[in-house]
């Protein structure tokens, strides 16, 4: 069962047309891998369902409702989350404090939002860091510290920006972990990745956007034996 | 080893946080300014600095509010002068008493907040400050030239002033012979503003602010109507620089459009909670006891230079916002801390002093 549908969407800005009548479904519970090159219109397509750019054109549907044109703050509502490229942590607050104001969309009142707050930091390991402020986090405490602001929200969909981008190999194994342990909870996840090893081990499904468009769609093993994705992004090594 | 980690965390967040430098610190405080009025009977002048300084505080503090939601307001003035014009029109030619004409002056003032708050929803930074200053500015240049506004006299650029009842002994109608209750009423309403302040930066509405002045994309991101939470702040500090401005209007009785309505009585609130830490409970209380008083000396050994106030005022705000953008609030409070845990552990701290 579909949980987001992306119908027909165009986005242009200016004379660069960003998204060309893309269509994209997400399943409910799955973990879709996003790939592509920079400017495929990845992050575009991210920005169009969360509500933060208007398509010109199509639909997106989440959970049977059409939620196209949102706010954002209405489409976090509805249970979408997502996390930034470039992390956006409240620098001024405590690690606590951030996941505290993603707790209050669905809290009555201060005590049960840091309630949730703390359940999200312990599921994502960040517990230890509470009292921290966010601006004294590490790069990949910053990203896990996104992730659990997001899911503090309820959010049923989590959009992921590069999740990955900066971390080492270790740290990378470390956040296919968390993020299995997230999709057990019945989260469904959408992963822009650059890193085809993560790509494989994490995502049973698989999109190659290009210049706005689908390429290629299906498991990570069909995506990276196909021609067109090997000219348009993988390269000749994946090829072999 | 582990209740010293916890205590160390705590004076960590303490630190962190926007927490009074404690009960001690406060107390002494309140019970001095109780106490001066009472030491200073015979010396109306200064009763009249502190009744001032209590009144660009609590201007500050409310201007802060906005501050706090992360957005520059240069027009407050405009609120200022409506509720005090407003409070003075309905007593001086309608009768009204001002002790109810004041809540009149307060709704205009929410009102003429709504006005420009709703369209400028969507600006950020420079822009919605730039907005407010152009409304504060057309809503001078209006009454400048405005004589009559239907039946109402508003005088053009001329003084407006309020009939005093009973030579100025009407408690009745908000008029009092001596400075003192002048003097009780601005404490409650800044001791009222910064505990309200206090209050709504703990609350919800606080960790929004937090947020939103952040980074207000990620905000939205989390469910927060940016646009809808910094209009409700703007609403709520326009009212209560509203009720600022009734006091004004009450306390100096003579109102024209430079004394309530001028930008440079708009960059004066924006100094004193720039100065004292605009996006801070207590930075902009602070801000008003440090320059309201240089602000009265400066007027009265300088006052017959042309434009020298303003110049200075521009220039402090300069270097405040170029090298200490975050005012003087953290520094006051750590030194009030420093003081209180002084006086809190003198044992402790005599243990210490030999090894110096």
């Amino acid at each position: 069962m579909a949980i987001l549908e992306v119908r027909k969407v165009t986005k242009r800005f200016g004379g660069l047309v960003a998204l060309r009548d893309l269509d994209v479904r997400v399943d409910e519970g799955e973990i879709l891998g996003l790939i592509g090159p920079n400017g495929a219109g990845k992050t575009t397509l991210f920005n169009i369902v969360v509500g933060y750019y208007k398509p010109d054109g199509g639909q997106v549907v989440f959970q049977d409702h059409d939620i196209t044109g949102l706010k954002p703050y209405d489409v976090c509502l509805r249970g979408i989350g997502r996390t930034f490229q470039t992390t956006k942590p409240f620098l001024d607050s405590s690690v606590l404090e951030n996941v505290v104001i993603g707790g209050f969309i669905r809290a009555h009142g201060t005590a049960e939002a840091r309630r949730i707050a703390l359940d999200t930091l312990d599921m994502l390991e960040l517990s230890e860091r509470a009292e921290s402020l966010a601006s004294e986090l590490t790069v990949p405490d910053r990203k896990r510290l996104e992730m659990a602001r997001a899911l503090a929200t309820g959010a049923q969909l989590l959009l992921l920006d590069e999740p990955m981008a900066g971390l080492t190999p270790s740290e990378k194994a470390h956040t296919v972990d968390l993020l299995r342990k997230v999709s057990g909870d019945g989260i469904t996840l959408v992963i822009v990745e650059h890193d085809m090893k993560v790509v494989m081990t994490l995502c049973p499904r698989v999109i190659l956007m290009d210049r706005g468009q689908k390429l290629v769609e299906g498991t990570p093993q069909e995506v990276s034996s196909d021609p067109r994705a090997i000219t348009a992004y993988l390269g000749e090594e994946y090829g072999a | 080893m582990k209740q010293g980690a916890g205590m160390e965390a705590s004076a960590e967040r303490l630190k962190r946080r926007q927490i009074p430098p404690g009960c001690i610190a406060l107390a002494v405080l309140l019970i001095v300014l109780m106490i001066i009025p009472f030491v200073l009977k015979e010396r109306p002048y200064y009763v009249h600095i502190f009744i001032t300084i209590f009144l660009w505080s609590y201007l500050a503090t409310a201007w802060g509010l906005v501050g706090q939601s992360g957005q520059l307001s240069f027009g407050h003035a405009a609120f200022m002068g409506v509720a005090a014009y407003t409070t003075g029109v309905l007593f001086g030619q309608f009768g009204i008493n001002p002790w109810l004409g004041m809540w009149v002056g307060v709704i205009l003032a929410t009102i003429g907040g709504l006005i420009i708050g709703y369209p400028s929803l969507r600006l950020r930074g420079v822009y919605f400050a730039l907005a407010t200053f152009a409304f504060a500015f057309i809503l001078q240049m209006f009454v400048r030239n405005t004589l009559y506004l239907g039946p109402v006299y508003i005088g053009a650029g001329a003084f407006l002033s309020i009939p005093q009842v009973s030579g100025g002994n009407a408690p009745g109608v908000f008029q009092f012979a001596s400075k003192t209750p002048y003097y009780f009423i601005a404490l409650v309403m800044l001791a009222g503003v910064v505990s309200l302040s206090y209050l709504l930066n703990r609350s919800r509405l606080g960790y929004y602010w937090r947020a939103m002045r952040s980074d207000p994309d990620a905000a939205e991101s989390l469910g927060i109507n940016v646009g809808k939470y910094r209009l409700i702040t703007f609403l709520v500090s326009c009212a209560l620089t509203g009720l600022g401005g009734a006091f004004f209007m009450q306390y100096f009785r003579f109102i024209n459009p430079v004394r309530a309505l001028d930008v440079t009585q708009s960059i004066r609130i924006a100094l004193i909670g720039i100065v004292g830490g605009w996006q801070s409970v207590f930075g902009p209380m602070i801000g008003g006891f440090i320059i309201t008083p240089i602000a009265e000396l400066l007027r009265l050994h300088l006052g017959r230079v042309p434009a020298l106030s303003p110049i200075i005022y521009g220039m402090v705000l300069m270097v405040f916002i170029l090298y200490m953008p975050r005012g003087l609030n953290g520094p006051v409070l750590r030194g009030v801390r420093w003081i209180e845990a002084k006086l809190r552990r003198p044992a402790e701290s005599g243990k210490h002093k030999p090894r110096r």
